[in-house]
């Protein structure tokens, strides 16, 4: 899977917990999920649950520290899915 | 410093499923896990421990400039009905919770007693009762307080250059806001 799938895959994912729908719509990897698209932190874990579910792979507790941002979790998620 | 955190428990309860595989495992900690599952209302304890923990991630990221999602090492120690202790590294901060049929409010601070003054109001108005609520106290023109934001997005107030908020916390979810102050 390459990036831009990946960001459309995570895209899909978080859509459900945005409350800003224009940092929605301008997304990058810059994109910062609870300044930016305004997600409950509440909801992070769900985001959380929804990407190990989706690309079926675990996130520790450490990794989970980071996932802030689409560019943290991009980065998570690729080193996960290298190493399985 | 102070840290708040509100909850409207109608909203949390659409918005999210504590019941979920793995929700629980994630931020709670063993001891956490055994309370709620034990719990006569355990949907009311998650999110009261939620608050707890929210709370004094906010008081620690006015201290520190690194944001972070641990809610696992923020370990709640419920002391009475509505005091409690959570402890982060070598850190103790204090919350004192309200829970309501409508709402759980928490206010974390790093000593037992704080003086700080809290609010509940409509999530719209919260900015503009801060602003005449440091008018009352401060006698500037709340036309002129503004809203400034630290490196790490916490809430300060100013009169042109002069720091009127010691410590701001300000949460807003569903139809509940609330904000909590120390002046300076």
């Amino acid at each position: 899977m390459n990036k831009k799938e990946l960001i459309t895959s995570l895209k899909k994912i978080i859509k459900p917990y945005i409350q800003d729908q224009e940092a929605f719509k301008n997304l990058s990897e810059e994109t910062d999920f609870i300044n930016d698209l305004k997600i409950n932190s509440a909801n992070l874990v769900d985001v959380i649950l929804d990407v190990e579910d989706e690309f079926d792979i675990e996130i520790d507790n450490k990794s989970m520290e980071k996932m802030l941002s689409v560019k943290a979790a991009i980065d998570i998620i690729e080193t996960k899915l290298n190493k399985s | 410093m102070i840290g708040n955190d509100i909850i409207d428990l109608s909203l949390a309860k659409s918005e999210s499923n504590w019941q979920r595989r793995g929700f629980l495992k994630k931020q709670f900690t063993e001891n956490e896990q055994q309370l709620i599952l034990a719990a006569s209302n355990p949907f009311v304890l998650v999110w009261k421990l939620w608050s707890m923990k929210e709370a004094a991630y906010k008081v620690y990221v006015q201290q520190n400039e690194l944001r972070f999602f641990a809610p696992k090492k923020f370990d709640c120690l419920l002391i009475s009905e509505n005091d409690g202790l959570v402890n982060f590294k070598s850190q103790t901060f204090y919350t004192s919770s309200i829970v309501t049929q409508d709402y759980i409010f928490t206010l974390g601070s790093t000593r037992k007693t704080t003086k700080a003054y809290t609010e509940l109001v409509r999530p719209e108005l919260i900015d503009i009762r801060i602003k005449s609520k440091l008018e009352d106290v401060t006698k500037f023109s709340a036309s002129e307080i503004e809203q400034k934001k630290t490196t790490n997005r916490a809430p300060v107030y100013y009169y042109k250059n002069i720091l009127l908020t010691k410590s701001c916390s300000i949460s807003h979810h569903g139809n509940y806001g609330v904000f909590s102050l120390l002046y300076n």
